[in-house]
């Protein structure tokens, strides 16, 4: 029953505006415009993705806001084993910042995390617009931080998944059981001493209440 | 039942946003989810309801209820990490902490700060990190059954952190560590307990369960100490009457009175068994500081805004204006909460804090498992009145945390020391408590007890199991060769307005009444809100209770306090997902299977030790 579900933790960055809730609900829902429902109450969205054997869950955490004033929590980036640094490609200082995110994620995240640099809004320049950030400079930025690179839009739906797909296939999968070992690599997949506050007593009282 | 003065609700007060119609029509809180719904403006609101001054624990609960209830809460910390009274801190930070304590920065609530990091910490290559390491400012442990575990739970707060088991409670006593006989199981098979003891015992805890239902058996004792009525009236002996007093409930000294511990007794003993054998849990990475995050996010993804490194300079009363550090300035409409750490300069009305709790937290370079049971890393050890060549009056405490809890490396562990001792003596009960606790570990730790096979015993698969009531007697003489090694001393006083055993009582907050004759005229925090210094009580228990009384004076009712249904399960996904090729529709019937994988391998409990899958 439980072949090899893989659960990763991946975490949003970008500057406001850049569209990466846009990217995330692209991937999730498939669908840009019309349905937008986020999940409920959740404060972060999943999203189940099959990878040759294995089935990863996605569980994306986004910055809530937090990043505007520079308070964002230890938490945040605590196990993260994904991370997806946005920007907007006719906007130069949304770049800028992205090489901020990631010095900070180097500096605060897992050792093992996988980055991958996102150059979003590729839609505006196939209709017209001016690209301010080349992809040249952003291949070099990915190639000398380690980091994976796409250029999407999250509006057409361009390159939304291979995004996903990418990381994906970049985390060490395997069973669970044999993953609980890395601990100490930084990437956590399991832990067995985990308990789940929801598994029983009030958790089960509040779950069972209403099951819209 | 609503009181006519209820505020609107969050979908209520929001009424453009997706408006989910549930069909068994059940409340459903749809959230703002901030940075999603709509573009973030750049700079700090002009007007908030309420303005909340501190990420400590309480007020990070406060943020998220009055978040999600639709209050506008601008959230700041003067510290560059959150948690306040609460945090959990790096060796760094907690430096950084010590120096304003003796530069009085908070002389009210923190005095007497003494720290002690050992050259190993922060030396580069071969020695830890100062973030290998999080130091909790006033530690916490969980019962499984308590009002702040369900408000984790309705939040969904407890989906950001990990909780484990703490299992392990010793009683200290002629100077060895008495293990906790505290299951129905282990009271029968204990072989060191007469039998007339067990069904006294026995006779106790089935009494206790419901108590308030036999006034007969308790209400002579209502006014007096607890330990008269279990001597006379269940004729337990001493090492019992210490054990229920002290361990399970977590008393501070002999004069406790007895329906308190009897609340406090049962609260033990009903929380056991709720996740598996184990009363207590507590969270990984950090205690309250971590809880504190986890509430903060919370009161984000409900629409607070969150601002660190940002003090409130001033507040006039009269325009309710509070102008900050940077020049900036809010208007706040309603209320304007501070916690007594980050109160302007000037301030007048700030709560006396009478009570001192003194606190001695250690980093040693030993991992302390034999503390631990097997599989957890955590114990709680307490050292009753009498106990300790101090010859202390109060309880000491000690909360013992070793590198599975994430708050240490491998190879040491983190203890924490408290007491409700006043004035000088405290400290010498927290050294002779620290002193007790180090002969212990380097004792059972050490190598020559391997061959002694009355000592190690080997258990059916072969683990050994080491008999502690024996190495307490045979070993009292035995003088350690080896010493242990302190990478971190810090001693502190905190001060608080809660007395020993209590929680927050509700006249607290109307010091500050505006209506109050308490009032300085013509102060410049007249109408705040203080919140309280955390208590010296070891569990969470007061948090729920004050952030309550604080949230019923903003909103005029407590009835919506987390008044949440977030209407999932698990994690709803997004309907008409339509995925051809790599990407599979979610379904929920399949995701409880997942989580439903309960972890069958210890003891048989299969149904409640849990993965945790979210």
């Amino acid at each position: 029953m439980n072949s090899g579900i893989t659960s990763i933790k991946l975490v949003l960055l970008g500057e406001a505006a850049v569209g990466k809730s846009s990217i995330v609900l692209r991937f999730v829902s498939n669908d840009f415009t019309e349905n937008k429902e986020p999940t409920i109450g959740a404060a972060f969205l999943t999203q189940r993705v099959n990878i040759g054997e294995q089935t990863v869950k996605f569980e994306i955490w986004d910055t809530a806001g937090q990043e505007r004033f520079a308070s964002l929590a230890p938490m945040y980036y605590r196990n993260a084993q994904a991370a997806l640094v946005v920007y907007d490609i006719t906007k130069p200082q949304s770049f800028i910042k992205a090489r901020h995110w990631v010095k900070e994620l180097h500096e605060q995240a897992s050792k093992g995390i996988i980055i991958a640099l996102v150059g979003n809004k590729v839609d505006i320049v196939s209709s017209g617009g001016e690209r301010k950030v080349a992809r040249e400079e952003a291949e070099k930025l990915a190639e000398e931080e380690g980091l994976l690179f796409f250029e999407t839009s999250a509006k057409t739906g361009e390159n939304v998944n291979e995004v996903f797909l990418g990381i994906g296939e970049k985390i060490p999968l395997g069973r669970p059981d044999e993953q609980s070992g890395l601990q100490n690599g930084g990437v956590r997949i399991t832990d067995d001493q985990r308990i789940d506050l929801a598994s029983t007593g009030s958790g089960a009282v509040a779950a069972s209440g209403c099951n819209c | 039942m609503l009181s006519p003065e209820r505020r609107p609700s969050v979908a209520e007060r929001r009424p453009h946003f997706l408006s989910f119609s549930s069909q068994n029509g059940c409340p459903l809180v749809v959230p703002h989810l901030a940075g999603i719904e709509d573009p973030l403006p750049e700079s700090t609101p002009d007007k908030v309801d309420v303005l909340i001054v501190g990420t400590g624990m309480v007020e990070s609960v406060l943020a998220a209820a009055l978040s999600w209830q639709g209050s506008n809460v601008l959230h700041i910390d003067k510290n560059d990490h959150y948690g306040d009274t609460s945090a959990t801190m790096t060796v760094d930070q907690t430096k950084k902490w010590v120096k304003e304590v003796n530069d009085g920065k908070f002389s009210n609530c923190y005095t007497n700060a003494k720290l002690y990091v050992s050259a190993i910490i922060g030396s580069g290559d071969r020695g830890f990190s100062s973030r290998d390491f999080g130091l909790d400012l006033a530690p916490k442990i969980l019962f499984a059954k308590s009002d702040l575990l369900s408000i984790l739970v309705k939040s969904r707060v407890h989906q950001y952190l990990e909780f484990q088991s703490l299992s392990s409670f010793h009683t200290y006593e002629n100077d060895s560590f008495e293990k906790l006989t505290n299951t129905k199981q282990e009271i029968f098979t204990n072989q060191n307990l007469p039998l007339m003891t067990k069904r006294n015992l026995m006779k106790f805890i089935k009494f206790v369960l419901n108590w308030e239902e036999q006034p007969d058996v308790w209400e002579s004792y209502a006014e007096r100490p607890i330990c008269e009525m279990l001597i006379e009236k269940f004729k337990l002996e001493r090492p019992q009457v210490f054990e229920l007093m002290f361990s399970i409930g977590l008393c501070y000294n002999m004069s406790a009175k007895t329906p308190e511990v009897l609340q406090r007794i049962r609260r033990y003993l009903s929380s056991f068994d709720v996740y598996g054998p184990f009363a207590v849990l507590y969270s990984k990475y950090g205690g309250p500081g971590e809880l504190s995050q986890g509430f903060c996010r919370s009161a984000a993804v409900g629409g607070a805004t969150y601002k660190l490194n940002e003090s409130l300079a001033s507040f006039d009363p009269s325009t309710k204006t509070a102008t900050f550090e940077d020049g900036s300035k809010v208007t706040v409409s309603e209320k304007l909460v501070i916690s007594p750490t980050q109160a302007p300069k000037y301030s007048q009305n700030i709560p006396e804090q009478k009570y001192e709790i003194h606190r001695l937290t250690c980093v040693v370079g030993k991992s302390c498992e034999e503390w631990f049971s097997e599989g957890e890393s955590a114990a709680v050890v307490v050292f009753p009145p009498g106990s300790l060549k101090s010859g202390n009056q109060n309880v000491v405490q000690a909360f013992i945390l070793g590198p599975g809890s994430e708050v240490c490396p491998q190879e040491t562990s983190v203890w924490y020391l408290s007491t409700t001792e006043q004035g000088p003596r405290a400290e010498m009960d927290l050294d002779a408590a620290l002193e007790a606790m180090e002969t212990s570990i380097v004792r059972e730790s050490s190598s020559d007890l391997e061959n002694d096979e009355s000592i190690v015993q080997f258990g059916p698969n072969g683990e050994t199991m080491i008999n502690s009531v024996k190495l307490g007697q045979s070993f009292k003489e035995y003088i350690p060769r080896e010493r242990l090694q302190f990478l971190l001393k810090l001693y502190y006083t905190q001060y608080t307005s809660t007395p020993p055993f209590s929680v927050v009582d509700p006249s607290f907050f109307d010091i500050n009444d505006e209506n109050s004759k308490k009032l300085i005229t013509g102060a410049s925090d007249n109408g705040v809100l203080y919140t309280a210094m955390p208590s010296a009580e070891i569990s969470y228990d007061e948090v729920v209770t004050a952030a309550k009384l604080l949230y019923e004076k903003i909103v005029g009712s407590d009835d919506d306090f987390f008044d949440l249904d977030f209407g999932d399960d698990d994690d709803v996904p997004i309907h008409n997902a339509n995925y051809e090729n790599a990407i599979e529709d979610d379904d929920d019937d399949e995701d409880n299977d997942v989580d439903m994988n309960f972890d069958v391998n210890r003891q048989g409990t299969t149904e409640l030790v849990g993965e945790m899958e979210i």
